[in-house]
């Protein structure tokens, strides 16, 4: 990443978040967002996070290499799904992640 | 009140929250060496843009090649969703400085924001220690993210590899969210989205395509449920 190309993502990225972090709290001064917009910022996350995996685990012709190369971090990831859902923690599902994709990639 | 009473306060409040930060810090400062930032610009995007999925968003973004104008439209997406953080935040600040909301409202995130709105909850709680327990996480995420960067550079961490750490930590925040009916049928509207955008060459909107489509279709779905 060039130093031109970071501070233009940087700059753009922070002027955003901190009008997402600091308008609401002086705008609404003590009143609720209205409800159609709470809702709609309550799908986001769960929207961008699968729309994340799917972009990783994705792309078209990815069978081109045959089956297991495009299957392998499917698998991976449904070990990180268990590990998410019962310990909760991200550092855990990189560990277990990582060593899972390194494994798989080895046999 | 003292001065060391607050800090000790704040300190035992966000802890838990810090030593977290240890934790996915060092790896989101190795990714960033793998796109090319060094230890203290990674500590100036620690210290003010100030978001862990962010972060891990545009190394992972720039490393598959999306235009910048695409970084900058996922990233600018995800951010809204602070937007109810800071709503939730505001009947607690409304006898607060403007410059003390201020700093506060700039340094919230998801971790600190539970820890302090519990706290606030239970009655006991001052803005000046809710923006100390936000201070202290932030320095450690940014003091983390810089030793993150420095061990990176003494590492070589195959590319493979550390897309699918990136890949992993996704995972780990979908797994994490509330599985309800509506949430459900977002997210799987949304990742079919993306494999078709993406199918059709669109790849380089597709994550914001996708997650836009998603978000539609549940706003859709809530209304005819109710309805």
């Amino acid at each position: 990443m060039s130093t031109l190309d970071f501070l233009l993502v940087f700059g753009c990225c922070l002027v955003s978040m901190l009008i997402c972090r600091c308008l609401p709290i002086f705008v609404l001064k003590g009143r609720d967002l209205p409800e159609g917009l709470q809702a709609a910022l309550n799908f986001i996350p769960p929207a961008a996070f699968a729309a994340l995996v799917a972009n990783d685990l994705y792309s078209p012709g990815m069978f081109d290499a045959g089956l297991w190369p495009a299957l392998l971090p499917f698998a991976a990831s449904l070990v990180v799904v268990v590990v998410g859902k019962k310990s909760g923690s991200l550092i855990w599902c990189v560990v277990v992640g990582v060593l899972c994709y390194a494994v798989l990639s080895a046999l | 009140m003292s001065a060391s009473k607050a800090l000790q306060q704040a300190l035992g409040a966000a802890l838990p929250v810090m030593a977290g930060y240890v934790g996915i810090g060092i790896p989101c400062g190795i990714m960033e060496s793998n796109i090319g930032l060094n230890a203290l610009m990674a500590f100036a995007v620690s210290m003010t843009f100030y978001s862990g999925a962010g972060q891990f968003m545009i190394s992972n973004l720039w490393m598959t090649g999306s235009p910048l104008v695409s970084i900058i439209a996922s990233v600018s997406f995800v951010n809204t969703r602070q937007m109810l953080y800071s709503a939730a935040f505001s009947p607690y600040f409304e006898q607060a400085r403007k410059r003390l909301t201020l700093l506060f409202a700039a340094t919230v995130t998801d971790e600190s924001f539970g820890v302090n709105l519990a706290k606030f909850q239970e009655g006991s709680w001052t803005p000046g220690r809710a923006t100390l327990v936000n201070l202290l996480c932030m320095t450690t995420w940014g003091i983390a993210n810089a030793a993150g960067v420095l061990l990176g550079n003494a590492l070589s961490i195959p590319a493979a590899i550390a897309a699918f750490a990136m890949t992993s930590i996704f995972i780990c925040l979908l797994a994490m969210q509330e599985m309800n009916r509506l949430n459900i049928l977002v997210i799987a509207a949304s990742a079919i989205a993306v494999c078709v955008f993406k199918s059709v060459g669109l790849s380089a909107p597709a994550i914001l395509l996708g997650a836009c489509c998603g978000v539609v279709l549940g706003m859709v779905c809530r209304k005819a449920r109710r309805a």
